[in-house]
């Protein structure tokens, strides 16, 4: 009898505690709790290694894609002389859209962040932000830069120069210090815009940015990798 | 028998507890800390009850008394700003292992008995 009584009370306890459990799992469901967090944290990281690959493996395609278009416009366009006065124009609009790679003359410069330590000064001074990037741009594009990218990243006419927390993003793509900006152009009226007293990268320098351009007779700018649209502009004529 | 019990009691908890609705957050503390003792009654329980020194009062007291001592000590470190309530789950399950240690020999002698038996 005695026996029977613990078993009851055993399961009694039983019932309090699966209530207790149950309570306290539907509770905690949504909730940002220490502990889920780790796991968010790591469901995020695989999301994003997920992510990664498929824009990878999406890169891939397109190059793919882009060699296929290729061969395809040459087969297309092999005989007649109209069919490569045609050929001709889409080269050319192809280079004005920043979808060739291309070189020629022009200036690289290099951005990189202050190597000063020193805390006393506000640490905002001594980081290149986006802004100083899209200033950099604009008056390269101001001397008449023809072709201009930073860290590989090609600037076109849908690009965005945006701050994403510790990197800046072009393109959608991070890149972070050094920043290598290669210009193509007239080679003396770039190398003058960007070493002007009271440029640009003289206020740079005023807050002990290290900026070092150079002319060179021999730059490479690869092309835009990404997809240019249009879903919401049409043609008028 | 005893697993009849536990199963039945566990279902049934699970029935109620989703018909009963959701605690606020901060109240959840406490909840989770008086789950933790609870189990270690359960498995004190059940071990106690293999070595037949079961007593109700002490299953039930000890059963109320844990969890609200637990639950006192989680109150003490929200105000102290202390983890006080880490102390309480690692002695419940410090002693939830050393109760499912005594009960796991308890099987495991019980089935290599039988299986003596069997052979002769």
């Amino acid at each position: 009898m005695k026996n029977k009584n613990a078993y009851i009370a055993i399961g009694i306890v039983c019932v309090v505690l699966a209530t207790a459990i149950t309570v306290q799992v539907r509770t905690m469901q949504g909730e940002n709790s220490a502990v889920s967090q780790a796991f968010a944290n790591s469901e995020l990281k695989d999301s994003l290694l997920e992510w990664k690959e498929r824009s990878d493996n999406a890169e891939v395609d397109l190059e793919k894609s882009v060699k296929r278009l290729e061969e395809l416009r040459q087969t297309s366009t092999e005989n007649g002389n109209s069919s490569e006065e045609k050929q001709n124009e889409l080269k050319m609009y192809n280079q004005i859209l920043g979808l060739t790679d291309v070189t020629g003359e022009g200036i690289t410069m290099t951005v990189t962040d202050s190597a000063q330590t020193n805390t006393s000064i506000d640490m905002n001074n001594l980081i290149v932000h986006d802004s100083d990037l899209r200033s950099l741009v604009n008056e390269l594009s101001n001397a008449g830069a023809e072709a201009i990218s930073i860290n590989n990243e090609r600037i076109v006419n849908a690009t965005a120069i945006t701050c994403a927390g510790n990197v800046i993003l072009i393109n959608g793509n991070k890149v972070g210090t050094p920043f290598t900006i290669k210009a193509i152009g007239n080679q003396e009226s770039l190398y003058g815009a960007i070493t002007r007293a009271g440029g640009y990268t003289y206020g740079l320098r005023a807050r002990s940015i290290q900026v070092d351009t150079r002319k060179s007779d021999n730059v490479q700018i690869s092309k835009y990798t990404g997809a240019l649209t249009f879903k919401y502009a049409q043609n008028d004529n | 028998m005893m697993i009849i019990a536990i199963i039945v009691g566990c279902v049934l908890g699970v029935v109620i507890g989703i018909l009963t609705p959701t605690i606020p957050y901060t109240v959840s503390q406490y909840l989770a800390i008086a789950i933790v003792a609870a189990l270690d009654s359960v498995f004190g329980g059940i071990a106690s009850n293999i070595k037949k020194n079961f007593d109700m009062k002490v299953f039930i007291s000890g059963f109320f008394v844990n969890a609200i001592l637990a639950m006192l000590l989680t109150y003490l470190g929200e105000k102290l700003n202390v983890d006080i309530y880490l102390a309480a789950i690692i002695v419940f399950v410090g002693r939830m292992f050393n109760n499912l240690g005594i009960i796991r020999r308890y099987y495991l002698s019980k089935f290599s008995e039988k299986r003596k038996q069997n052979k002769k």
